[in-house]
C-alpha cells in the first residue's frame, strides 16, 4: 500500500528536499505552500503523514495544526511531523500544544528523516527502491 | 478404520487418527515400503503418526484439510503432487 | 553547544551516577535482581541517548556492556568482579567523553582503538564466563530469518508423554501468531523397525509473534518440557522509543480544546510505531482504547509497552472494560443525615404553605409576619446543613492518594541506592475528592525530587553526622478552608549554586540577575517552566513534568506551591489547598481588549440599547429600563482600558445586576460565554484591587478575572 505524505513548506528548496527523499524512498508526495493550502489539500483528500513547516505565510504551521485537531475524525487524527530550525524548548513545547506528533530540528540528516517517517506511516512503503 | 491401504497402494490417513493408530501405521509402513502416505482426509494426526512418516521418510500426499497441518507439518515431509 | 547535546549532558550524567551505584550495590549482593534491573535499564536508556546524538563509538560499547547484563539477567552468566570492573570502566570511559563534549561542545573523535579495547574486554568476558549454555543457540538460527517474532518456544517432550495422553503438536496448534516451525529428531532415525511407535522422539522448536507470558499460560500442561525465550530484548529503536514518549506528552494535558483530535493524533501515531515495530496486536489494543476515549488507559498502556512490561501489556487488551464508573463511597451516616434534613425540610415547606394560605384567607400581614420570619431562619439553618453535608460526601480522606507512596518510594530508594524511611501524618485529614484525586502526580513528582536531588548520596550524609538512612515525611493537616500538605526530607537542602548554573544555561535568568537575587528568588526558579531537567524530544528517560508543572497542576485546584529549605538540614515543599472545590458560574465579557468574568448570580439580564438613550447624570451615566431609571458603569472606562480617542458604536451591550435590592449596570465591549469556574480569591499582585472578586485559571492556561460587581457599582 502506498503512503502519502503531504509536504507543507513554504520554501521551494526544503520541499523539494522532502520531496526528493520521500520518493526515493517509495512515498508518495503532495506539496501545500502554507497551512490554508494544506487544509483545503486534506479536505478534499486524504494523507498517511503531514511535515510541516512553522513559518509561512497566509498561515503558520502552528495555526494549522490546531485547526487540523479541531477538525472530524479521521482527518483531525492525521499524524503530523514538525520540522523547524528553531530548537528550543518552547518552541517546541508550542509545537505540542498546537498538536504536533513530533519536533524535529532542521537541519535533519536524511536518513534520520526517513526513519522517522516509515515508523509515523507504520512502516516503510513495500518494494522501494534504495 | 482410520488407517488404510486403498485401492491405489497408498497409506490413507482418515478422520481422527489417534494414537492408537501409530502401531496399525507403523505395520502398514513396514509392510508397503514403496507406498506413499495420503492425509488428505485426515482431520486430526496424532503426534506419534507424524513422527512416524518423518522417521519413514514417506512422501505424503496433500493438502491437508487441517491449516495447522498443512502449513507448519507438511513442508516437512517430502511432497508429491496431488 | 545545541540543546540536544545539553539535554544528553545532563541526562547521560544521571544515569551514568544511577548504573555505577546499581554496578556497585550488585557487587556487594549478586542476586539483587532489582539492582541489576535498575542498571540493565540504565545502560539501555544510555545507549539510547548515545544513539540519539549519534555518538556511535558511545552507543557500540553501552551495547557490548548492556549485552552482558542481558546475559546476566537470563541467568547465563553469573555476577562476577571482572564483569562488574568491565562494565564500570565502560562508563569511566564514557565519563570521559561526557567531559569532552562539556568542554569541546560537540561530539569527541573518538580512537577506534578505545573503543575495540573496550569491546574486547566484552568479547573476553563472553568467552571467559560462557560455558555453552544449553539454553540459547536453538533460538538464534530460525529467530535470524524471522526478525519480527517476539517469543521462541523449544519443546522436548519427554519420551513417556503419549502414554500421559500428550499430544505435543496438537498443544502447539493453539499457539498464537506462530512464524515458524521446526521438527527434529533427537537422535537419527533408527530404521523403521526399530522404532518404538509410543515414544516421543521429537525435539520442536517455534517461532511466535505473540508476547511470551501469553504462550508460556498456553502451554503450562507442558511445563517442564518447554523452554520459552523472549527474543527482542531491544524491540524498540530509539527513534520508536522517541516517537512514542512524545505521544505520551501529546496526551498529558487533557485540558486543551482540541484535545480530541490530538488524542486520535497520538493513537494514530502509536499505533503506526507499534505496527512498524512488529507490535500489530498491541497496537490494535491501543486503538481499541483511544476508540473506547479512555486517555489515562491509553497512558498506561503506552508507558507499560514502552517499559517492555510483557505481563502488563498483555492486559492492555482488556482494559476499555476495566473502565472505572465514577461512582462514589458514601458513608451510612452521610447519607442518613441527608434523610433527616430532608424530613425537616419538608416540615418548613408545610409550615411555609401554610401561612400562604393564611394570607391568601385575608390574614393581617403584621400577625404573619413573626410566623414567616421564624421558617425563614429555620430554612436557612437547614439549607447551610444541606450545603455542608452535600460537600461531606465530596470528601476523601487523604489516605486515598497517600497510601500509594510507601511502595513507590521503596522502588525510588532502591533504584537510586538512598536508603530512606518514609513517614506519613494526617492520612486521615479529609479534602475535597477531585483535589484528593489529583494530587498523586503532584505529590510523586515532589517526592520523586525529594530522593533524586533532596536526599545526599550515603557518603555526604556520613560525613555530615547524618543517620544513613534518610526521613521523607509526607504530611497532611486541615488549617481552616485549607489543607496543607508537606512533603519535607532531612538532606541537604536545595543546592543554590547549582539552581543560578542551571538557571543561567538554560536562559532561565542573567547571571548578573542570578547573582543579585537573594534565595527565595532562587527557589521560586525552580517553578520557571524551562528549569526542570525534563525535554521534549530529547526525552528518553521518560520523566516528563517539572516543578512548573506541579505548580500549574496545584493551580487548577485552587491551590498553591512553596518551597523551603535549609542548606545542610533539607527542603520542603508546601502545597496549600482548598478544602472544597467552590464551582461558581460566570458570564464572560470583553471590554477593552480584554475578557473578565462576571459572577452569574449578580446578574439581571442583558440588554443592547441604543447609545442615545444613555444620559449624563454629573459625572455619572444613567438610562431607563422599563420606566426605572438604572445606574450605568462603563467597564473599560472604570478599569482605566478606554483608549481616549476611541470611536464607540452606536448600540450598548449592557449587563443589569442587582445588589442589595438595587438596580446596577454594566456596559461591556461584547458578551462571551458561561463557564462555571473555581474561583480563586486574590492574593500577591492584584490583592488590592478594586472591584475584584477572585481570579481563575482557564483550560487553556489564561487567568480570568472575576468581577465584584457590588464594589464595581459602589
Amino acid at each position: 500500500m502506498t503512503k502519502r505524505v503531504l509536504i507543507i513548506d513554504d520554501a521551494n528548496l526544503v520541499r523539494m528536499y522532502y520531496r526528493d527523499a520521500l520518493q526515493r524512498a517509495g512515498y508518495e508526495t503532495a506539496e501545500a505552500m502554507n497551512g490554508l493550502e494544506a487544509l483545503e489539500y486534506l479536505l478534499a483528500q486524504p494523507a498517511d503523514l503531514l511535515i510541516v513547516d512553522v513559518n509561512m505565510p497566509t498561515m503558520d504551521g502552528l495555526t494549522f495544526l490546531r485547526a487540523l485537531r479541531r477538525q472530524a475524525l479521521p482527518l483531525a487524527a492525521t499524524p503530523a511531523l514538525v520540522t523547524s530550525t528553531e530548537a528550543a524548548q518552547v518552541d517546541i513545547n508550542a509545537a505540542r500544544a498546537a498538536g504536533a506528533n513530533f519536533y524535529l530540528v532542521k537541519p535533519i540528516a536524511q536518513d534520520l528523516f526517513l526513519r522517522y517517517v516509515a515508523l509515523l506511516c507504520g512502516g516503510a512503503p513495500q518494494g522501494a527502491s534504495r | 478404520m482410520t488407517v488404510r491401504v486403498d485401492e491405489t497402494g497408498s497409506i490413507r490417513l482418515e478422520g481422527t487418527c489417534q494414537i492408537d493408530d501409530a502401531e496399525l501405521l507403523q505395520r502398514l509402513l513396514l509392510a508397503h515400503p514403496a507406498a506413499a502416505v495420503d492425509w488428505r482426509d485426515c482431520e486430526h494426526a496424532h503426534t506419534a503418526l507424524i513422527q512416524l512418516i518423518l522417521a519413514a521418510r514417506r512422501t505424503v500426499r496433500g493438502p491437508s484439510r487441517v491449516p495447522f497441518l498443512e502449513k507448519w507439518i507438511a513442508p516437512h515431509f517430502h511432497a508429491l503432487a496431488p | 553547544m545545541n540543546e540536544f547535546l545539553e539535554q544528553f549532558l545532563i541526562e547521560s550524567r544521571e544515569l551514568v551516577e544511577q548504573a555505577t551505584g546499581d554496578l556497585l550495590a550488585l557487587e556487594e549482593s549478586p542476586q539483587d535482581h532489582d539492582r541489576l534491573d535498575s542498571a540493565f535499564r540504565a545502560f539501555h536508556t544510555l545507549k539510547g541517548a548515545a544513539r540519539i546524538v549519534e555518538f556511535d563509538a558511545m552507543g557500540r560499547v553501552l551495547h557490548a556492556a548492556e549485552e552482558m547484563l542481558v546475559a546476566v539477567r537470563a541467568g547465563e552468566h553469573p555476577v562476577t568482579a571482572d564483569l562488574i570492573s568491565d562494565c564500570l570502566s565502560s562508563l569511566d570511559q564514557v565519563v570521559q567523553w561526557l567531559d569532552a563534549i562539556e568542554t569541546g561542545g560537540d561530539l569527541p573523535t573518538v580512537a577506534a582503538t578505545t573503543v575495540d579495547a573496550l569491546l574486547q574486554r566484552f568479547e573476553k568476558a563472553d568467552a571467559r564466563l560462557a560455558p555453552a549454555p544449553v539454553a540459547t543457540g536453538w533460538a538464534e538460527p530460525l529467530a535470524a530469518l524471522h526478525p519480527s517474532a517476539r517469543t521462541a518456544i523449544r519443546y522436548a517432550p519427554d519420551e513417556g508423554c503419549f502414554f500421559r495422553g500428550e499430544d505435543p503438536l496438537s498443544l502447539l496448534e493453539r499457539v498464537p501468531g506462530l512464524l515458524a516451525l521446526d521438527l527434529q529428531p533427537t537422535a537419527p532415525w533408527p530404521d523403521l523397525v526399530a522404532i518404538d511407535p509410543f515414544a516421543c522422539k521429537l525435539v520442536i522448536v517455534a517461532l511466535s509473534t505473540a508476547p511470551p507470558g501469553e504462550i508460556a499460560s498456553l502451554l503450562t500442561t507442558a511445563a517442564g518440557q518447554v523452554q520459552i525465550l523472549a527474543l527482542a530484548a531491544d524491540a524498540f529503536s530509539s527513534e520508536a522509543q522517541a516517537l512514542l514518549q512524545a505521544q505520551l506528552l501529546l496526551v498529558a494535558d487533557r485540558e486543551e480544546e482540541n484535545f480530541t483530535g490530538r488524542f486520535a493524533a497520538a493513537g494514530n501515531v502509536v499505533a503506526n510505531v507499534l505496527r512498524a515495530q512488529g507490535r500489530a496486536s498491541h497496537a490494535d489494543a491501543l486503538l481499541r482504547l483511544v476508540a473506547a476515549g479512555d486517555a489515562d488507559g491509553f497512558a498506561a498502556a503506552l508507558q507499560n509497552v514502552l517499559r517492555g512490561d510483557d505481563e502488563e501489556a498483555g492486559e492492555i487488551a482488556r482494559a476499555p472494560q476495566d473502565v472505572v464508573a465514577r461512582a462514589l463511597r458514601v458513608e451510612v451516616e452521610r447519607i442518613d443525615a441527608l434523610v433527616k434534613l430532608t424530613g425537616e425540610l419538608t416540615v418548613v415547606k408545610n409550615a411555609v404553605g401554610h401561612a400562604s394560605r393564611l394570607a391568601q384567607g385575608g390574614a393581617d400581614p403584621t400577625a404573619l409576619a413573626p410566623l414567616l420570619k421564624e421558617q425563614h431562619a429555620l430554612l436557612d439553618r437547614l439549607v447551610s446543613e444541606l450545603q455542608r453535608s452535600v460537600l461531606g460526601i465530596r470528601v476523601l480522606p487523604l489516605r486515598h492518594v497517600f497510601q500509594r507512596f510507601p511502595k513507590l518510594v521503596r522502588e525510588m530508594s532502591a533504584s537510586l541506592g538512598k536508603p530512606v524511611r518514609l513517614l506519613m501524618e494526617g492520612e486521615a485529614t479529609e479534602a475535597d475528592k477531585a483535589i484528593v484525586e489529583a494530587l498523586f502526580e503532584p505529590l510523586l513528582h515532589v517526592l520523586r525530587n525529594a530522593l533524586d536531588h533532596g536526599i545526599e548520596p550515603a557518603e555526604s550524609r556520613a560525613k555530615a553526622g547524618k543517620t544513613a538512612v534518610a526521613t521523607v515525611l509526607l504530611q497532611a493537616v486541615r488549617d481552616g478552608e485549607h489543607v496543607v500538605v508537606e512533603v519535607r526530607d532531612d538532606g541537604g537542602g536545595v543546592d543554590l549554586d547549582r539552581v543560578r548554573r542551571v538557571a543561567e544555561t538554560r536562559g532561565i535568568a542573567s547571571a548578573d540577575a542570578l547573582q543579585a537575587m537573594d534565595e527565595a528568588s532562587l527557589l521560586e526558579l525552580l517553578f520557571a517552566p524551562g528549569f526542570s531537567t525534563a525535554s521534549q524530544v530529547t526525552d528518553i528517560s521518560g520523566r516528563g513534568v517539572g516543578m512548573d508543572a506541579v505548580r500549574a497542576a496545584v493551580a487548577r485546584l485552587g491551590g498553591h506551591v512553596s518551597i523551603t529549605s535549609t542548606a545542610g538540614h533539607g527542603t520542603s515543599v508546601r502545597f496549600l489547598l482548598p478544602f472544597t472545590l467552590m464551582m461558581s458560574r460566570v458570564m464572560t465579557v470583553e471590554s477593552g481588549g480584554q475578557v473578565f468574568g462576571i459572577p452569574f448570580e449578580s446578574i439581571l439580564e442583558t440588554v443592547r440599547i441604543p447609545r442615545a438613550q444613555i444620559t449624563q447624570i454629573g459625572a455619572a451615566h444613567a438610562f431607563v429600563l422599563r420606566n426605572q431609571t438604572v445606574p450605568l458603569v462603563d467597564l473599560a472606562a472604570a478599569l482605566d482600558l478606554r483608549g481616549a480617542d476611541e470611536v464607540r458604536s452606536d448600540e450598548a451591550n449592557i449587563v443589569v445586576t442587582s445588589f442589595a435590592g438595587q438596580l446596577g449596570a454594566i456596559e461591556v465591549d461584547r458578551f462571551g460565554e458561561r463557564l462555571d469556574v473555581m474561583l480563586k480569591s486574590m492574593d500577591g499582585l492584584l490583592a488590592g484591587m478594586g472591584g475584584v472578586a477572585g481570579t481563575t485559571l482557564l483550560g487553556d492556561g489564561r487567568v480570568l478575572i472575576v468581577l465584584d460587581v457590588q464594589a464595581l457599582l459602589r
